[in-house]
């Protein structure tokens, strides 16, 4: 996996991960984190609860920022911290871009550090349903 | 549907309350099956091997990942947890936030103590929601070490 220094990264650099959002997966994701809540694979209980249909695990899009995250920062950057609201709900069985834009390049205590604006977006809409922010820390050169 | 004025006495009692510490159990199995739902290929997250060759004292668990709360059948769940507002019988998640702090590996035991930090109401589509705010701590059992801090927003309506 590439290595990302802090001095070779600009503020507006993008990043983004597409990922298919299946029923299974989102059984997958249901057991990884004991979040057994049926709006998430039962379409008649997500339609009672008047939902559009079974819908995305909003967690399960905060923690994709995540591995966005971690992928961007390898083994030598850190995150500081992120977080995501969940505004829009995201339908299962469409894909979703994950990205994250590099909004300020500073150093604080002498670490190198980037904060960068992060969301989610269904394939077929360009509604961000998961607008955030993250702060990241990358090697220097 | 709920159409209250103020938050109720019972919603203003647990502004600032801290619940039981929950300990959570991180596994190999648990972290594997949590990267595998993310789509995840570092091997350091599925190969103990892997993961102490780049120095980890174990399988390493992904950013986000705290383990499993122990299940227990008298144990009330987290959205139980929010019972002191019963005018609200159904939960949506508004947010997660996570601040990593220190290595967490397969073999951990972490203690999360969970404190309301805020609580409002608000017009939504889904009609009146009650907007909670909780912030988690989460230290190596035993210890003062913390490891992570996780803040949450859940939506009732």
């Amino acid at each position: 996996m590439t290595q990302f220094t802090w001095d070779e990264v600009a503020e507006g650099q993008e990043i983004a991960l597409v990922e298919e959002m299946s029923t299974q997966r989102l059984v997958i994701w249901a057991a990884a984190v004991a979040d057994y809540y049926q709006i998430h694979y039962d379409e008649s209980i997500a339609i009672a609860n008047d939902l559009p249909g079974i819908i995305v695990h909003g967690a399960l899009k905060g923690m994709l920022v995540g591995r966005l995250l971690d992928e961007f920062v390898g083994e030598q950057g850190r995150i500081v911290r992120w977080g995501v609201a969940y505004r829009g709900m995201d339908r299962a069985r469409v894909p979703i871009t994950v990205w994250g834009k590099v909004t300020r390049k500073y150093e604080d205590g002498g670490r190198a550090l980037l904060d960068l604006n992060v969301g989610v977006r269904q394939q077929d809409d360009t509604t961000e349903t998961t607008p955030g922010t993250a702060t990241v820390e990358l090697p220097r050169k | 549907m709920p159409d209250l004025e103020d938050l109720t006495p019972a919603m203003k009692a647990a502004i600032g309350r801290e619940g039981p510490p929950v300990i959570h159990e991180v596994t190999a199995p648990g972290i594997r099956t949590f990267a595998r739902a993310l789509g995840y290929t570092n091997p350091v997250y599925f190969d103990a091997r892997a993961a102490r060759a780049k120095w980890h004292r174990d399988l390493l668990s992904p950013p986000g990942f705290f383990g499993m709360p122990v299940y227990a059948p008298d144990v009330r769940s987290d959205s139980d947890s929010l019972a002191f507002a019963p005018e609200f019988s159904r939960t949506l998640n508004g947010g997660n936030e996570v601040e990593p702090i220190a290595e967490i590996c397969a073999g951990d035991i972490l203690e999360a103590r969970t404190r309301v930090t805020d609580i409002s109401l608000r017009a939504s589509k889904l009609g009146q929601m009650m907007i909670v705010l909780q912030e988690t701590t989460f230290t190596r059992q035993g210890t003062d070490e913390v490891v992570a801090r996780a803040r949450k927003t859940s939506l009732r309506y």
